[in-house]
């Protein structure tokens, strides 16, 4: 390391060129008079003083030419590699020297030191710690009322996928593995498998959202959907009266998803004896033909969940109920009182305890019916539950509006804090 | 799910016991209803709609009564048989009858206004709005026999419910407000369907009653007609109307279909009996039960029952008409037992969790994103052609369009995300820019081939608005992006309205293209009204 730097006028040099070398370039083009060469350049004087020095310019009736049309200049070299911290030819730099260009930096170094014993100073800079002079500093105290220094682009997660996540993180440490699926739906899945009959009211235009498109969707498993069909029509072989009859147009038909239980009836139709027991879980989108105000969306996110196994019971049911609404909200009480779903029998309703709301109902639960399960190749009983995760998300974001969980007003984002 | 008032004093006289506030509410939500809010005078609840039993309060009141084993000296409803015969012809728009006639009603304004309340939930539920089943409720002293069921012409007269004049049912379904509600259930029919007695209509199901019949608080006897679609909701229907009544002392009195040559007694008020297992009960609630445990639970949801070995012979009332398995009387025993006097257990099934390796990836996004400064949003799937293409410059494209939109907002699915995020900057203008935000969701594309002949994929997308944002800023973040995820990329020039022309480019890895990113076309920052230029980048996270 070289103990030279740059002064301010050898950085300029180093940017802009040396002078003599800007005026050697002007004088290859054209010979001047002085007055001309004082417009067109700064530095000048300096640079008439080193080419004259130089020999290689002239003067004839005012006007300045060049004697030879070449000539090098190794000190705009090593003005360069003196910035960059490298070596140089002595010779050079003992005229860069004399020039100004460069300094020692111990003289620097001196004039920080005496400085720095003179008056206190607000900045810790680099040369400070680079020397250690920073042990002489004495740093001026900061008012620390100062107005804070404004940070506009904060990156953030969005508060509602905050709360998401945490229940996300919290059901895999329960054993749920998580699954997703379409968000256009068949009504077979929707509903037909759910045990659903083909005129239930929650069919109807008023409740779910059907596709507008040509196409029907497609039957991939017939022998499943004559299960499903036989169900329906007189119980088949789950023990049930059935509905009295189906409506097989009606199940091909698609829909945007009404309800997350679609897809776990997807799940069920997949899993393979050796697959159980099994705990699936999934977080995602369902839409209803709602209009839109603060306590309605037409688009909002479910959480639901199966478990499935080999002696499942009412009491497992409960515990897993519980379990889970304790793990997602903190509650430390959790009551049951029956309820309905259409697909489970028995049907419970979970509710935690709010220090200020009192007894809030925060999941729906039951075991699903044989109608259901038995169609989709599954002979062991299979507990479902699904958790009103709007309706916390509020309650742990402070909002008393749902449309907040898809906030575009980018300044509450900003602002709001981040969700315990 | 229905929400229906009942007026307590009528309650409690039902029951034959008077119930603090406290005690109704629990006794109520053990049984199922949820109750809303509870006055001295009303109690609010919100009944599931496989219990319509429960609609009416004299139901309700037999059910608390049952719960509470309250003791009453109705055992059995009062029913005799009439002579009273209906023709019925075939009416194909209406195939299904029933009716009944019940006698010493005591027509009090609050009964009046529990009939009419009942009837019209009824119809709003297990009724479908009228479609499915239709009730007609009359004065029967009114009626001058014979009777019959059959299809008229639509010039044949009646005196409806609530006029003064004579009026053609073509007239009743133009002027009447009944008629133009429920016309459209059977206007579509030749022979429209009516019920005639010695002075002509006095039935025009589904829309209206004649004024001749009407009930009123003078009224002793009722004849009860329902008509529809479905056999089996039509007798449920008039088995909770008449069972209901009778509960007040009043009786039910049979009467004869003749439907050509065969004939139907109507109501039909049988009971059914179901099989349960007994061991299935124990296993499936979870606890042991004696035999006399059993019979009194049961008897506490209504229902009597005998026990043969491991077979519980369950009779279910003609009101129930729910009870489709034996895991439905079941559900019932474990709700008398009470959820809260069953301890609940976890139990010894060991899986392991897991998450959606896509969800992991998104998360890693997430991080990578908010790292870089930008905010996340989340924002609707639905959308509309307006703000995916129009506004975007671009043509416009076949996506998922919704056939019942309740908005015009949203009347279609996002095929993109760009349009998101331009919505919210330009809602957003009074707010601090640099406005770096960003979402990770999902899109739905046409895909013939699927089972839904849909595809749900997920992306990230990503704006930078503010006075400088430019191509090389968006790249900067694609490749910072990209190189963090160990992803080779090319680029392409990509030439799309909804960017600047030659300021736009396509993300090609392993020969696909993954995404794009490139400065926002002046004409679609002019269209959303934002006044910052805006670059942007959008990517396929299931390429990532």
């Amino acid at each position: 390391m070289t103990n030279y730097r740059l002064t301010k006028e050898g950085e300029e040099y180093r940017k802009n060129g040396l002078p003599e070398k800007n005026l050697f370039e002007l004088l290859q083009k054209d010979q001047l008079s002085v007055n001309n060469i004082q417009k067109k350049m700064k530095h000048a004087d300096i640079a008439l003083l080193w080419l004259k020095k130089k020999k290689i310019i002239q003067e004839k009736n005012g006007e300045i030419f060049l004697v030879s049309k070449k000539m090098e200049f190794p000190e705009q070299d090593a003005l360069e590699k003196i910035s960059k911290g490298e070596t140089v030819n002595p010779d050079i730099l003992e005229v860069l020297f004399q020039r100004k260009l460069v300094q020692r930096i111990y003289e620097e170094v001196e004039k920080l030191s005496k400085q720095l014993e003179k008056k206190k100073v607000s900045e810790l800079t680099p040369i400070m710690l680079k020397t250690g002079l920073w042990k002489k500093a004495k740093l001026a105290p900061i008012n620390i009322n100062v107005a804070p220094q404004k940070i506009v682009s904060v990156g953030k997660s969005h508060p509602y996928r905050q709360v998401i996540d945490d229940i996300r993180k919290k059901l895999i440490g329960l054993g749920f593995v998580e699954a997703r699926g379409p968000l256009v739906e068949m009504n077979f899945w929707n509903f037909d498998a759910l045990f659903m009959p083909s005129d239930h009211p929650a069919r109807g235009i008023h409740d779910v959202l059907n596709v507008k498109n040509s196409q029907d969707g497609k039957v991939l498993d017939k022998q499943l959907w004559g299960r499903v069909e036989a169900t329906h029509e007189n119980g088949w072989i789950t023990g049930s009266r059935g509905w009295g009859s189906w409506d097989f147009s009606f199940a091909k038909k698609l829909l945007l998803r009404s309800q997350g239980t679609a897809l776990s009836a997807r799940t069920l139709s997949k899993l393979k004896k050796e697959d159980i027991p099994h705990k699936m879980f999934m977080i995602d989108r369902v839409f209803r033909s709602d209009v839109i105000d603060a306590k309605h969306l037409a688009e909002f996110d479910q959480c639901e969940g199966i478990v499935v196994g080999e002696g499942l019971n009412l009491k497992n049911l409960l515990g897993y109920l519980k379990e889970i609404v304790i793990a997602v909200t903190g509650a430390e009480k959790v009551r049951f009182k029956p309820s309905y779903f259409p697909f489970t029998e028995p049907s419970v309703e979970g509710l935690a305890y709010h220090p200020e709301l009192g007894w809030v109902e925060i999941g729906g639960s039951g075991i699903f019916r044989p109608e259901v399960t038995l169609p989709l190749g599954i002979e062991v009983p299979v507990l479902a539950w699904g958790l009103g995760i709007g309706r916390l998300a509020m309650i742990k974001l402070g909002v008393n509006d749902i449309r907040y969980l898809y906030s575009d007003n980018l300044k509450w984002l900003r602002e709001k804090s981040l969700v315990k | 799910m229905p929400l229906i008032t009942y007026n307590k004093k009528d309650l409690q006289k039902l029951v034959g016991k008077k119930l603090g506030n406290e005690q109704l509410e629990e006794v109520v939500s053990l049984i199922k209803p949820g109750v809303e809010e509870q006055t001295d005078s009303e109690i609010k609840l919100e009944v599931t709609p496989d219990r319509p039993d429960l609609f009416g309060v004299e139901g309700l009141a037999r059910a608390i009564r049952n719960y509470l084993e309250i003791k009453n000296n109705l055992q059995k409803f009062l029913s005799t048989n009439s002579t009273l015969e209906i023709k019925v012809d075939s009416v194909p728009i209406r195939p299904f009858i029933a009716a009944a006639i019940v006698r010493n009603v005591s027509l009090t304004d609050d009964v009046i206004k529990s009939l009419m309340n009942i009837q019209e939930v009824l119809h709003a539920t297990i009724g479908r709005n009228r479609r499915k089943v239709a009730i007609g409720v009359h004065d029967f002293d009114k009626i001058i026999p014979p009777i019959s069921y059959s299809g008229v012409s639509r010039d044949s007269k009646m005196i409806p419910l609530d006029f003064e004049n004579v009026m053609t049912l073509r007239e009743v379904l133009e002027n009447s407000p009944k008629g133009k509600m429920y016309g459209n259930l059977i206007s579509s029919a030749k022979l429209w369907p009516v019920f005639e007695d010695a002075q002509g209509i006095f039935s025009f199901p589904p829309v209206i009653n004649s004024e001749r019949t009407r009930v009123t608080e003078k009224t002793k006897n009722l004849f009860i007609d329902v008509t529809g679609l479905d056999k089996a909701a039509i007798n449920q229907a008039l088995n909770i109307l008449v069972t209901n009544l009778a509960e007040r002392g009043c009786k039910i009195e049979y009467l004869k279909l003749k439907l050509g040559k065969k004939s139907e007694i109507t109501p039909n008020l049988q009971e059914t009996v179901i099989e349960v297992d007994y061991p299935y009960l124990e296993k499936m609630i979870g606890v042991s039960l004696s035999k006399k445990d059993i019979i009194q639970l049961l008897q506490r949801m209504g229902y009597s029952s005998v026990i043969n070995g491991e077979k519980i012979e369950v009779v279910i009332p003609p009101y129930r008409a729910d009870i489709l398995h034996q895991v439905d009387v079941i559900e019932d025993v474990a709700y008398a037992y009470g959820l809260n006097n069953l301890t609940p257990q976890l139990p010894n099934v060991a899986t392991y969790g897991k998450a959606l390796e896509l969800e992991r990836t998104c998360e890693k996004i997430r991080h990578l994103l908010i790292g870089m400064g930008f905010q996340e949003t989340i924002n609707f799937v639905m959308s509309n052609p307006l703000e995916q293409f129009d506004k975007m410059n671009v043509s416009r494209e076949k996506v998922v369009e919704i056939q019942n939109p309740v908005s015009e907002n949203y009347t279609c699915l996002r095929s993109w995300m760009l349009p998101s995020l331009m919505k919210i900057l330009s809602v957003n203008k009074h707010v601090a820019y640099p406005q770096n935000i960003f979402e990770v969701g999902d899109v739905v594309l046409i895909s013939p081939e699927e089972e839904t002949r849909t595809k749900s994929l997920r992306k990230v997308c990503g704006v930078i608005a503010h006075s400088k944002s430019n191509f090389a800023e968006a790249k900067g973040v694609v490749d910072t992006f990209l190189k963090n995820f160990g992803i080779n990329y090319s680029l392409q020039p990509y030439q799309e309205n909804c960017y600047i022309n030659g300021r736009a480019a396509r993300i090609i890895s392993n020969k696909k293209i993954i995404g794009s990113f490139g400065e926002v076309h002046p004409q679609v920052l002019e269209n959303w009204e934002i006044e910052v230029p805006v670059a942007s980048f959008e990517l396929f996270v299931e390429d990532i």
